[in-house]
C-alpha cells in the first residue's frame, strides 16, 4: 500500500537540489544519556531553539513499501548542523522516511498514527521535543550542556533511527532535516503537505459515523490517493456490516 | 512532582495577593538556581502585570480553540490532543529572568467539556513538575485552583488585611479547604497585610486558629510602584517589606532563612 509516493519523490528533487547537503551512516550503537523522561529545556539553559513557534518549522513522516525509495540508515542535514549555529533559533526542517511492509487498508490509520507518536518516546538529556502533529510542526531545544557534550543531527538522527528500527514492521530508515533558511523550510512545508491532507483524511475516517464524501472537505485527497480510497471502501463495509449485522 | 513546592495564595478581593505574590517571586528568584513558575490563577491577570508581563496567551485562550476545533469536528484522537495541548501550555509559558509564569485567564464558560480541563490540568502539574517551587496567585476561593490548576497543593497561604471582612473570607477558605477537602494541602497559614502596628497582629492572633506565617506593614514604596504601574520585580533589595517576605517564606518552608 503506497500513499505517499507523490511527497517522497518531491521531496527527492528538494533534497537533490539543496546546495549546502551533508550526509552520514548513522551510527545506530550512538550513546547519549537519557533523560528520565523529564526533558523540558528552560531558556535559561537553552543553548539552540529549532522550529519554535516564532518561526518556521516542519515535521513529517512519510512510508513506504518500496525501500529503494529511501536511503535507510542515512541521516542528512540541510543547512548548519546544531553544534554550527551561531544564533539562538533556526528554522527547523524534520522529514522521517520509513521503508515498511505489511500495511493495509485495515491497519494503515493505527500504524501511522503510533509511528507519529514514537518521536515522544525519544529521550535523550537536554533535548526537548513538543509538537503538534495537526499542522505538522516540531519545537525543539538543545541544552547548552548538551550542545557542548556534542548533541549534533548525527546523534540526534542516528537515535531517532535506532528508535523506530525497534518497531517490527519498519524495515529501514532515514532522516533529512533542514535548517539552512526560512525559505527552505517553508518550501519544504509546500512540498509535505499533500501528505498532510491525507494524514488528516485518514483521521477523518476514523473518527467519522457516516461517510457523506459528496460534502467531505477531503474529496479532493481521497480521489487521488488509491490507497485512502481503499482504506475508506473497507470502512464503509465495515460499517454497513455492522448495521445489517 | 516529589520536589516540587507549591503554594497556593487565596484571600478576599483587594487585600494584597497579587502584591505579596509577586514579592514572593521577587525573593525567590533571587535564590539562584531555584527554577520558580507563578501561576496566574486570576482572571484579570494580575500577577502578570506585577511581574511587568505582557501575556500573549492563556491556558483559557488554548482551552478554547481547542472546543471551537471540537465543535468544527477538526480534533484528533486523545494521544495527539494532549501533545497539542502540551505545545500550546509551553508556548504559553513566559520565560523571564530567574521565573516563568503562566496565566490561566477566564473561567471556562462554554459548556463542559470536562476532559479538556482535565487534559490541561494534568500538563500544568506536568509542567510544574519541572519546576522546584510553583506559586499560585488564585482568585478569592480555593475551589477555583482545584477546578482549573490543581488538585493538590504544599501551602495554602491566605492573605488578609486587618479587616474583619477581609479575616472572615480568609476563615471561610480554610473552613472550605480543610471540611470540605476542596483542596488537598499539607499547611496552611495566615500572612497579614496593611497592619499598622505589632499590636494588630497580637490581636488578629488572639483571634484565629489559623498559625500566622508573618505581617507586612503599610509600604510607602510599593504603593508608589503601584501607582506609576511598575513591576514590584523592580523593588530595591533593601526594602524592608522584602526582608519580612523572606522570613515568611522560610517559616512556610519553601526558602532558608
Amino acid at each position: 500500500m503506497e500513499l505517499f509516493a507523490g511527497t517522497i519523490d518531491a521531496l527527492r528533487i528538494l533534497v537533490e537540489a539543496a546546495a549546502c547537503r551533508r550526509s552520514w551512516p548513522a551510527d545506530e550503537k550512538v550513546q547519549w544519556p537519557c533523560g528520565g523522561g523529564r526533558n523540558i529545556v528552560f531558556k535559561e539553559d537553552m543553548a539552540l531553539e529549532l522550529g519554535s513557534p516564532e518561526t518556521e518549522s516542519v515535521s513529517c513522516l512519510l512510508w513506504t513499501e518500496d525501500i529503494s525509495c529511501i536511503d535507510p540508515g542515512t541521516v542528512t542535514m540541510i543547512g548548519p548542523d546544531f553544534t554550527e549555529s551561531h544564533g539562538r533559533s533556526l528554522p527547523f526542517g524534520k522529514v522521517v522516511l520509513l521503508a515498511v511492509e505489511g500495511f493495509s487498508e485495515d491497519n494503515a490509520y493505527e500504524r501511522h498514527r503510533d509511528l507519529d507518536l514514537l518521536r515522544y518516546d525519544l529521550d535523550l538529556k537536554g533535548f526537548m521535543i513538543r509538537a503538534v502533529s495537526q499542522h505538522m510542526r516540531e519545537w525543539c531545544r538543545i541544552s547548552r550542556d548538551a550542545l557542548a557534550q556534542g548533541l549534533s543531527a548525527h546523534v540526534l538522527g542516528s537515535s531517532i533511527i535506532r528508535l523506530y528500527r525497534k518497531t517490527p514492521y519498519v524495515k529501514g530508515v532515514e532522516i533529512i532535516f533542514f535548517t539552512s533558511s526560512v525559505h527552505d523550510v517553508r518550501r519544504l512545508g509546500e512540498i509535505t503537505a499533500p501528505s498532510g491532507l491525507i494524514v488528516a483524511a485518514m483521521n477523518k475516517m476514523a473518527s467519522e459515523m457516516d461517510f457523506e464524501c459528496s460534502s467531505c472537505d477531503y474529496r479532493a485527497v481521497c480521489g487521488e490517493a488509491e490507497g485512502l480510497k481503499g482504506m475508506r471502501d473497507r470502512l464503509m463495509d465495515r460499517s454497513r456490516r455492522s448495521v445489517h449485522g | 512532582m516529589a520536589d516540587t513546592k507549591i503554594l497556593a495564595v487565596c484571600g478576599k478581593g483587594g487585600v494584597g495577593k497579587t502584591s505579596i505574590s509577586s514579592l514572593m517571586v521577587r525573593m525567590l528568584r533571587s535564590r539562584s538556581g531555584l527554577k520558580i513558575l507563578a501561576i496566574d490563577a486570576d482572571p484579570a491577570v494580575g500577577l502578570a502585570t506585577a511581574l511587568g508581563i505582557r501575556v500573549r496567551k492563556t491556558v483559557d485562550d488554548i482551552r478554547k480553540s481547542l472546543i471551537g476545533d471540537i465543535r468544527k469536528g477538526e480534533a484528533q484522537g486523545g494521544r495527539e490532543t494532549l501533545r497539542l495541548l502540551d505545545y500550546e501550555v509551553f508556548d504559553a509559558l513566559e520565560e523571564r529572568d530567574g521565573f516563568s509564569l503562566l496565566a490561566i485567564g477566564r473561567p471556562e464558560d462554554e459548556g463542559c467539556f470536562c476532559k479538556v480541563n482535565s487534559l490541561l490540568k494534568d500538563i500544568i502539574g506536568d509542567l510544574a513538575g519541572s519546576f522546584d517551587i510553583v506559586l499560585i496567585d488564585g482568585e478569592a476561593g480555593i475551589e477555583q485552583i482545584n477546578r482549573r490548576v490543581m488538585k493538590t497543593v504544599d501551602h495554602l497561604v491566605l492573605i488578609s488585611d486587618t479587616s474583619v471582612k477581609g479575616l472572615g473570607v480568609a476563615h471561610a477558605i480554610s473552613r472550605v479547604a480543610s471540611e470540605k477537602k476542596a483542596v488537598d494541602f499539607k499547611s496552611m497559614g495566615l500572612i497579614l497585610n496593611r497592619v499598622r502596628n505589632r499590636a494588630e497582629t497580637d490581636d488578629i492572633r488572639a483571634r484565629t486558629r489559623l498559625p500566622i506565617y508573618g505581617w507586612i506593614t503599610e509600604d510607602e514604596l510599593i504603593r508608589d510602584f503601584d501607582f506609576r504601574g511598575r513591576s514590584l520585580l523592580e523593588l530595591p533589595d533593601a526594602s524592608p517589606v522584602l526582608s519580612s517576605v523572606s522570613d515568611m517564606l522560610a517559616r512556610i518552608g519553601v526558602l532558608q532563612g
